[in-house]
């Protein structure tokens, strides 16, 4: 865009240039007034508009998402050794991902709907329900893996309708969470809430954050084959459940669609099977679902 | 059939050419993509550190020895690295270039993994996310839980234990990882 921008200026000179003498074809530019002026502050705004939300911005919006994901799937569960077991599998794959140089922590929420989710700047949940279907280490990295993928991936902020009013407000600050502009911070919030607790990402996005999830989980040395095992329990659990609301099966597309094409993906990893599976470890912090 | 010196002169040409193939082939690059990886002095985690490699630093393949690989570094230095710690294009960047919103290039890279490790001393719910919490009425006991996950935190020394006790990835047995 800006190579764009540059050439079309380059041209508009070299025009004026041929037409009329070149420096005060320049002047013009450099008068606040002129026309020409405007046109280049026009451009300037456009390239700044296009500027990317900063981390700090990014981990804002992430930790208001997860105050209001709190609220809606409940506390982290009171059992420390978990927490730190599960910081200590998430932390191992984000060492892999495609994102690896920002900070993630990740809590187990009490809840009995199967269901993870990631919010913007590392933050990442699973909840009760989700731990307790698991049977080793590498499906707790994969789910793990996957959602670290929304994060590399920057999904929830490329979901939002609302992205504009972030990339206007450059580093947030207090200032921008109040007031008029925190009208619009909260509402743009909203917005994001909906996409990741009701509707879901978009389908290309979840397909990118698995097998983003395969690769990171076989990077780290886990058999990436545990996604594949991970959501085939959930096509059980989804064939005999009737109340699919906020669960993993109702935000994301079709599991069988999911499934065949990390089986295709995983014939990129021909020694998967001698991969970690670390079943003992994990038996130790295993969870009821209620 | 005779071989004129036109023909000798394409085919030595030629095989030349594919020696260059092969050499750049043996010799691919790779990045180093994950935080704490070390150089070792051979095929094993726990042979000698030769020198810690930053994200983004590019490696030269020398030789490939199934999940580890030998390399050399631009500084010359040559040792072994574990292959899931590095991949095969640059890592990509924390904060977008110039070619759109969210893309970006390694060397904006370099600039922002001193930038997000600025971001590794955040800890605990932000004043912003405070004020968000305050103007919403969100009640006290989730932005204690918040505060109390933002502060969880892994240390390197931590990790490396946790991989090797669980026998993952570069502490895995010669024939696979821990079960």
């Amino acid at each position: 865009m800006r190579s764009f921008i540059y050439a079309l200026i380059a041209l508009t000179l070299t025009a004026a240039a041929a037409s009329a003498g070149f420096f005060d074809e320049v002047q013009k530019f450099t008068k606040p007034d002129s026309k020409e002026s405007q046109y280049l502050s026009g451009a300037t705004q456009l390239l700044s508009s296009s500027k990317e939300v900063d981390y700090k911005t990014e981990r804002v919006i992430g930790e208001s998402l997860a105050l209001e994901g709190l609220q809606r799937f409940g506390n982290p569960v009171k059992n420390e050794p978990l927490q730190q077991y599960v910081n200590l599998v998430g932390n191992a794959v984000a060492g892999n991902s495609k994102r690896a140089t920002i900070p993630y922590q990740f809590a187990v929420l009490d809840s009995q709907v199967q269901n993870a989710f990631a919010v913007p700047g590392g933050v990442i949940f699973v909840s009760r329900a989700l731990v307790s279907i698991l049977e080793d280490e590498s499906e707790l990295a994969a789910v793990l893996a996957h959602e670290i993928g929304h994060v590399a991936g920057k999904h929830a902020l490329k979901s939002t309708r609302r992205a504009q009013f972030f990339q206007g407000v450059g580093t947030i600050t207090a200032a921008s969470v109040g007031g008029d502009k925190g009208k619009k911070f909260a509402s743009a919030i909203g917005d994001m809430q909906a996409v990741l607790f009701d509707k879901g990402l978009d389908k290309d996005m979840e397909y990118e954050a698995d097998l983003a999830a395969m690769e990171s989980t076989y990077r780290t040395g886990y058999d990436p084959s545990a996604m594949i095992r991970v959501l085939q329990k959930l096509q059980r659990i989804e064939a005999s459940s009737t109340n699919k609301k906020g669960s993993w099966f109702s935000t994301h597309p079709p599991l069988d669609e999911r499934i065949a094409r990390l089986q295709n993906q995983l014939q990129k990893y021909p020694d998967y099977s001698s991969l970690a599976v670390v079943r003992e470890r994990f038996s130790k912090h295993a969870i009821t679902g209620k | 059939m005779r071989i004129t010196r036109s023909m000798a002169r394409s085919m030595v040409g030629a095989a030349i050419m594919l020696l260059l193939a092969v050499t750049a082939m043996a010799e691919g690059k790779r990045w180093v993509s994950s935080e704490g990886t070390t150089l070792k002095s051979e095929a094993s985690a726990t042979s000698e550190n030769v020198a810690d490699l930053n994200v983004g630093t590019e490696l030269t393949v020398v030789e490939s020895g199934g999940r580890w690989l030998k390399v050399r570094t631009a500084g010359g230095k040559e040792g072994w690295v574990y292959a899931g710690r590095v991949s095969e294009t640059p890592p990509t960047a924390e904060v977008a270039g110039d070619d759109g919103l969210f893309g970006g290039s390694m060397q904006k890279s370099q600039i922002n993994t001193a930038k997000a490790d600025s971001a590794r001393s955040i800890r605990g719910l932000s004043p912003e996310a405070t004020k968000y919490a305050k103007d919403r009425g969100t009640p006290e006991v989730y932005k204690k839980a918040l505060d109390t996950v933002l502060a969880r935190k892994v240390s390197a020394k931590e990790l490396k234990a946790f991989l090797k006790e669980g026998k993952i990835g570069e502490y895995a047995q010669v024939n696979g990882g821990g079960k």
